[in-house]
């Protein structure tokens, strides 16, 4: 595996069994996703963009193939190594943002560092910092339930940040939120990739997410149809110029 | 894969002061299931005295009382074949409304949060740290509840005692005898809750997080 390689999905397939009905919800899936770049996983619904996801992130098991992350194939990994990976390693974010209801959004940012035994003063101290990076300076002591959606999803950034983690995996970041509050999230993504080379994943069946993407990667029942490098996007939508991305990449 | 890249275990305080925040947030819920625990435990402990009461007056209540008692009928009641059964029976609902009740409450405060458990995984957390995150929780309100629903139970099993013996209900439980019903109560009280909370803790903790996620309820 290229060094520049950071994750290397293998013939991944994922089968799911619904009583006797038995869907592939992954059907063979090769994937090189290089170290920085900015990679969006584009399909309608059910194209299995959630299930590639999860494998991605070590949060579930393919039925045939291997995910290597960093070179490590995840299935090898026991359950400490896993629970590593997922703290440390990729910083997720969700659709429905699940940041934990009870916590405030400074503690659902310290979770992920209390997980990997960063002390609380310490913790405390990134957390405000990474809160005053997403904009949410005064909202250190607010609940998820007190805060709207485009501020979840920022203290969803802010946690995923939490452990400086070299991958950022996002499913669908957006899909709850309208256009403008949308593009600042991918915006901030991109500046992610951009001023600290984290290598973003991000799942999508919105066209107009994909203006910040490196390539993207078309996904249609479980494979993938194709593979668009930035300039190929560019010539065939026509849209990402206007929507004001950063014109130095590659 | 290095060593060094393996989660860590949290130690018992940093679990213990997560749990004890989540209860003081979930404040209404914490009570109503605290609650739930506490009318459970004040049946079954009232039923358990006031049956200790009971089955003493033959044996150690004093000449006057039993006289008394016998006079208006009731020693005769006491003893009979039927109010046995029906003391039986009495204990046996009682353990069931314990049963079904704590482990009820338990069982859906912590299915309806599968999906922060599926969450807490995704940040790096172990199913150990789950299931004592549930542990404590559980183990928090199981003996609060617990203790008064105990105290609540005993403390109307005796003033119904005084009612019917007068003063010498005080007496007519031997220590050992009160105590042991007392003890039995606790450990039904918060064992029921600790086995109504870790079960589904356990079950989701094991689950990977997507599909605890998914099957929250
Ligand atoms: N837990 C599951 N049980 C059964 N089928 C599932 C499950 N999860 C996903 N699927 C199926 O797998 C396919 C892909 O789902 P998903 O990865 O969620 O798609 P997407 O995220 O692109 O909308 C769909 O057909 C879906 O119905
Ligand atoms: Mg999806």
């Amino acid at each position: 595996m290229p060094d520049d390689v950071i994750v290397s999905a293998r013939g991944v397939k994922r089968r799911y069994r619904m009583g006797e009905e038995e869907v592939w919800a992954l059907a063979g899936v090769d994937l090189d996703i290089r170290r920085g770049e900015y990679l969006s996983i584009m399909g309608p619904s059910g194209s299995g963009k959630s299930t590639l996801f999860n494998m991605i992130g070590g949060l579930d098991r393919p039925t045939e193939g291997a995910v290597l992350l960093d070179g490590h194939d995840i299935r090898e990994m026991d359950v400490r190594q896993v629970a590593y990976v997922r703290c440390r390693k990729v910083g997720f974010i969700f659709q429905t943002f699940n940041l934990v209801q009870v916590m405030t959004a400074e503690q659902n940012v310290m979770l992920p560092m209390t997980f990997a035994g960063v002390e609380d003063a310490a913790a405390s101290r990134r957390a405000r910092e990474l809160l005053d990076m997403v904009g949410l300076g005064k909202r250190y002591d607010h609940r998820p339930e007190q805060l709207s959606g485009g501020q979840q999803q920022r203290v969803a950034i802010a946690r995923a940040m939490a452990n400086d983690p070299e991958i950022i995996l996002a499913d669908e970041p957006t899909g709850n939120l309208d256009l403008k509050t949308g593009e600042e999230i991918i915006r901030m993504l991109e500046r992610f990739k951009r001023e600290q080379g984290k290598t973003i994943i991000s799942a999508t069946h919105d066209h107009k997410m994909l203006a910040a993407s490196d390539r993207v990667v078309y996904l249609v029942d479980g494979k993938i149809t194709d593979i668009k490098t930035r300039d190929q996007l560019k010539i065939s939508t026509g849209v990402i110029a206007d929507r004001g991305a950063p014109s130095s990449a590659q | 894969m290095p060593e060094t890249e393996k989660i860590a275990i949290l130690p018992y305080r940093k679990v213990f002061q997560i749990a004890w925040q989540g209860l003081r947030i979930r404040l209404v819920k914490t009570f109503l299931v605290t609650s739930c625990i506490t009318l459970a435990l004040a049946f079954l402990t009232y039923i358990l005295v006031s049956n200790g009461l009971a089955a003493q007056v033959a044996e150690r209540a004093s000449e006057a009382l039993r006289q008394r008692l016998a006079r208006e009928g009731l020693l005769e009641q006491m003893l009979s074949p039927e109010q046995r059964s029906q003391t039986a029976w009495m204990l046996g609902i009682a353990l069931m409304i314990s049963f079904v009740g704590i482990v009820n409450a338990m069982l859906i405060s912590v299915t309806e949060r599968f999906r922060e458990i599926g969450t807490m995984k995704c940040l790096g957390g172990l199913d150990s740290f789950i299931v004592k995150l549930y542990l404590f929780e559980s183990l928090c309100q199981g003996v609060v509840g617990t203790l008064l629903g105990m105290a609540i139970g005993a403390a109307l099993a005796y003033a119904e005692g005084v009612s019917r013996f007068g003063a010498e209900a005080w007496s007519l439980l031997p220590a050992t005898a009160l105590l042991r019903t007392l003890a039995i109560s606790f450990l039904s009280g918060v064992g029921l809750t600790v086995l109504g909370a870790l079960y589904p803790a356990w079950t989701a903790a094991r689950m990977e997080p997507v599909e605890a996620m998914r099957n929250e309820v």
